[in-house]
């Protein structure tokens, strides 16, 4: 008890008091220590407020959202200004107005509270609305303009200033009012979730230090390439995705799709490309940016971008890397037996059979049966059966095996063998 | 065989293991991957909508798994004595209920009932595995699908079928009848528990957590993409793989809520008289905070449609939020209107509300009904299944709709004209669908 020791040595003449002694035990219990450990939430959330994106963070009360903030702020090296929202009335955040001697001469201003003064003064700063589903909709109608204009009163925050917010969901909200969707829509929405691991290792007296994301300088360029094509590429092919005001009462007050929202998905998408960041974590801020479904359809694009090209298996059956997943590795055989359906030439066929007998020899052979028979399919009546095909023979025993069952069940079964009603 | 002992040991069950005592000892079989791989080819034309799923999945050779066993990762554990032992029909039904399992995260669900019911040990899990068989099983099979040689069906234990794992848990416990079913091992993909076959997350060849989410997303979008060809088990996974349904009580409470303390009905910032801190602030004008309790208007759809206990149990909730919002029950009357509307009743004889009625629907009569009422509510709450005629012009407040939904099975209606679909709900209301059971992904 190094404490109690240094107190004993510095007053040899008198015996502690019952405080100081409490106060050697909080010492004890406030000594934890840190360890590395990955933290997908707290990336999400460092590299939204390093896009200058307003964060929602959606949590049960009592599960650190505070305390993540307390942490972002100091990586940041940003002051952290708290402000619960519900217990603030409209005009602290429009502006109190003051009415002057003259107020038709003069106007009435809309006097700032101290918090933003002190804000704007700092130049910058974390500020973190607090408790944002249980203010009245004056407040959030007050906090709209806040969010997106970064006004106060008369003020106007410097681009230092990040803004954080937290919300307790629906079910814990014993009386909270809904969040509008057009607030809804300019925050990025993260799921607040404990891991309970974390939690017991943390009261045990290590809690995780997270390592932030670091861009790089080099990937710029190609990251913001890169997320214009994924989202230009969905939304070209879906255009009922650009704007959807959600209709269902579950969805309200959450991420949806919009104009606005897509950008924000575009920069998002740009800073987790620098920053080198998992799939897990752009699966969060997109997901929480412009709602699941649109979400996961933009995954899914970005998914497929990364399916290697079909004309470079064309050009040479053995280059470029097969994907080991069997549901990818079926997507990139049909997108080479479709590109050689778009442009059949003898020597494209033949590199397309190549492909497959590399398939069936790295992988199951079943993923090579369907793009084999459409590549049969294609074949011209002066194009020879290239010797490769012998090789294939297993896929075609393979494909009559499982035709065979398939007779047998139908006949136990009583349908026509090809399902489909 | 060592595993096996561990599932049974705590529940007592012997060591009733077909997979380790019948395969022959001296020639270990050798996995027959053309037969095992045919088998998922034909899972895959028979059920088109799952064949993203079957090939995402990373198959594992293990002679440690008593039968195929999936893990939480999409790995495969496969026996090479059970691929040997099996049809490939057979197989087939295997993949299609192991791949069922991850589709329906059964392992997350398992977790989750755990917890949420304080099961522990692995003669719990060897429960949850057997209630995660009946909810695939009871409609995994048939058209062009065989069921494979040993599968279980509720039926079994004398359990209705058609119903999701959390229920099955709840109705049986291990026990003699269950002792045959205690081989059965669907590996940690199915309940959760880790076993010593895992390969783990760390493993080769694993899907991450939003990779998972990516595949089943795409085949929940094949199947509400072409909903004519899956069974309505899986139309009812597709459409709510993705967007649970909500707890209705909740979402009423918040749309009512929401509906009666908006601006102009309840309670908001008005500048009409001082605020409290006035006082402090002399030339500072501030709003304060007033509150009018609201009128809430309640229009009932009392047609042959809708059953006694949907509207008793939506009455109560909405009498209740109602009081809670506005304190006062004589601001909230109740409107029973079948095709015509009834008299107006004040909450306050809620306990002997008539609710007459029983013939066809048109609510446009409980809508004018209700804004008649003096002085005007604040707030209309209609209940109803939704098969009637809506007002065609926003009424003068806001509107809560209560929607007991109706599942339309194809062919219902499609008799005299195949497009028909009762008209939705308007934009200008908020629709609570009330009564559709929480299922978790």
């Amino acid at each position: 008890m190094p404490t109690r020791t240094l107190y004993a040595a510095l007053n040899p003449t008198l015996s502690p008091t019952q405080l100081d002694v409490a106060g050697d035990l909080l010492t004890l219990l406030r000594d934890t220590t840190t360890e590395p450990r990955p933290d997908i939430q707290l990336e999400a959330l460092t590299l939204s407020v390093a896009a200058d994106l307003p964060v929602l963070l959606w949590g049960e009360p009592g599960i650190g959202k505070t305390a993540a903030l307390t942490q972002l702020a100091d990586a940041l090296e940003l002051p952290l200004t708290t402000v619960i929202a519900s217990v603030h009335e409209p005009s602290d955040f429009s502006g109190l107005p003051v009415i002057g001697d003259d107020p038709a001469e003069q106007g009435v201003p809309m006097a700032p509270p101290d918090w933003a003064v002190r804000l704007v003064r700092a130049g910058k700063g974390l500020l973190f609305l607090d408790e944002l589903s249980t203010a009245p909709p004056a407040v959030q109608a007050a906090l709209l303009r806040l969010v997106l204009e970064r006004r106060i009163g008369a003020l106007r925050l410097p681009p230092g200033v990040r803004i954080v917010a937290a919300a307790n969901p629906r079910s814990s909200a014993a009386d909270g009012w809904e969040l509008s969707p057009p607030l809804a829509n300019r925050f990025v929405h993260l799921q607040w979730t404990h891991d309970h691991e974390v939690v017991v290792r943390g009261l045990g007296g290590t809690w995780p230090r997270a390592t932030l994301p670091r861009l790089d300088p080099e990937k710029l360029p190609e990251a913001v390439d890169f997320a214009r094509r994924a989202v230009c590429g969905l939304l070209t092919g879906r255009p009922k995705l650009v704007h959807q005001l959600p209709g269902n009462e579950t969805r309200r007050g959450g991420a949806w799709p919009s104009p606005r929202s897509w950008e924000m998905a575009i920069s998002l998408i740009a800073f987790a490309t620098a920053a080198g960041s998992s799939r897990e974590v752009l699966s969060l801020l997109v997901r929480g940016t412009v709602g699941d479904g649109p979400g996961l359809e933009l995954l899914a694009c970005v998914d497929r971008m990364d399916l290697p090209d079909p004309e470079i298996f064309l050009a040479d059956p053995t280059a470029g890397e097969l994907p080991e997943r069997g549901d990818l590795r079926q997507a990139v055989l049909d997108g080479v037996v479709a590109a050689v359906r778009n442009r059949p030439d003898r020597a494209r066929w033949d590199a397309a059979w190549a492909l497959l007998v590399r398939a069936l020899e790295t992988g199951a052979p079943d993923l090579v049966v369907v793009p084999a028979t459409t590549l049969a399919s294609i074949r011209r009546e002066d194009w020879d059966v290239p010797a490769s095909i012998e090789r294939l023979a297993g896929v075609v025993s393979l494909s009559h095996r499982a035709d065979l069952a398939q007779a047998r069940a139908a006949a136990v079964t009583g349908t026509t063998g090809k399902g489909g009603r | 065989m060592n595993t096996r002992a561990a599932v049974n040991a705590p529940d007592g069950a012997g060591a009733v293991n077909t997979a380790s005592t019948r395969a022959p000892a001296p020639p270990p079989p050798t996995l027959d991957r053309d037969k095992l791989f045919a088998a998922r080819l034909f899972a895959a034309r028979v059920r088109p909508y799952l064949a993203t799923a079957l090939f995402a999945l990373h198959t594992v050779e293990s002679r440690h798994v008593p039968t195929m066993a999936v893990d939480r990762h999409w790995r495969c554990y496969v026996s090479p004595g059970f691929v040997d032992r099996m049809s490939v029909e057979d197989l087939a039904g295997v993949w299609v209920h192991e791949v069922s399992h991850l589709l329906r995260d059964h392992h997350g669900r398992s977790d989750r009932v755990a917890r949420e019911r304080g099961l522990t040990g692995p003669g719990e899990r060897l429960r949850m595995n057997i209630a995660a068989d009946f909810e695939i099983n009871d409609d995994a099979y048939g058209d062009g699908l065989v069921t494979p040689a040993g599968a279980i069906r509720p039926e079994t234990l004398g359990l209705p079928a058609g119903n999701l794992m959390e229920d099955y848990l709840r109705w049986f416990q291990l026990g003699p009848r269950t002792q045959e079913l205690a081989w059965l091992d669907c590996g940690s993909g199915a309940d959760g528990l880790d076993r010593e076959w895992d390969l783990g997350a760390d493993g080769a060849h694993g899907l991450s957590e939003q990779q998972r989410d990516a595949v089943r997303f795409r085949v929940a979008q094949g199947i509400t993409g072409r909903p004519g060809s899956a069974p309505s088990g899986w139309r009812r996974w597709a459409e709510e793989a993705f967007h649970p349904p909500q707890p209705w009580r909740q979402l009423l409470g918040a749309a009512i809520r929401s509906a009666v303390s908006a601006p102009g009905a309840g309670e908001d910032y008005v500048y009409g008289r001082p605020s409290r801190r006035s006082v402090s602030l002399p030339g500072v004008v501030l709003p304060s905070l007033r509150r009018r309790p609201p009128r809430v208007c309640v229009v009932i759809d009392t047609s042959g449609s809708v059953s006694d206990a949907e509207l008793g149990s939506a009455l109560l909730e909405v009498a209740a939020i109602s009081r809670a919002v506005g304190g006062r029950r004589d601001l909230v009357t109740v409107v029973p209107c079948d095709a015509a509307a009834r008299v107006a009743q004040p909450l306050c004889r809620a306990e002997g509300i008539e609710l007459l009625g029983g013939g066809g629907t048109d609510l446009r009569t409980g809508f004018a009904k209700a804004l008649r009422t003096q002085p005007p509510p604040d707030a209309v709450v209609v209940l109803t299944d939704g098969q009637t005629r809506w007002p065609d012009t926003r009424p003068s407040c806001r509107t809560v709709v209560g929607l007991f939904p109706r599942r339309y099975e194809t062919g219902e209606y499609a008799e005299d004209n195949p497009d028909y679909v009762p008209d939705t709900p308007p934009d200008w209301a908020r629709v609570v669908e009330i009564g559709s059971a929480p299922i978790a992904r």
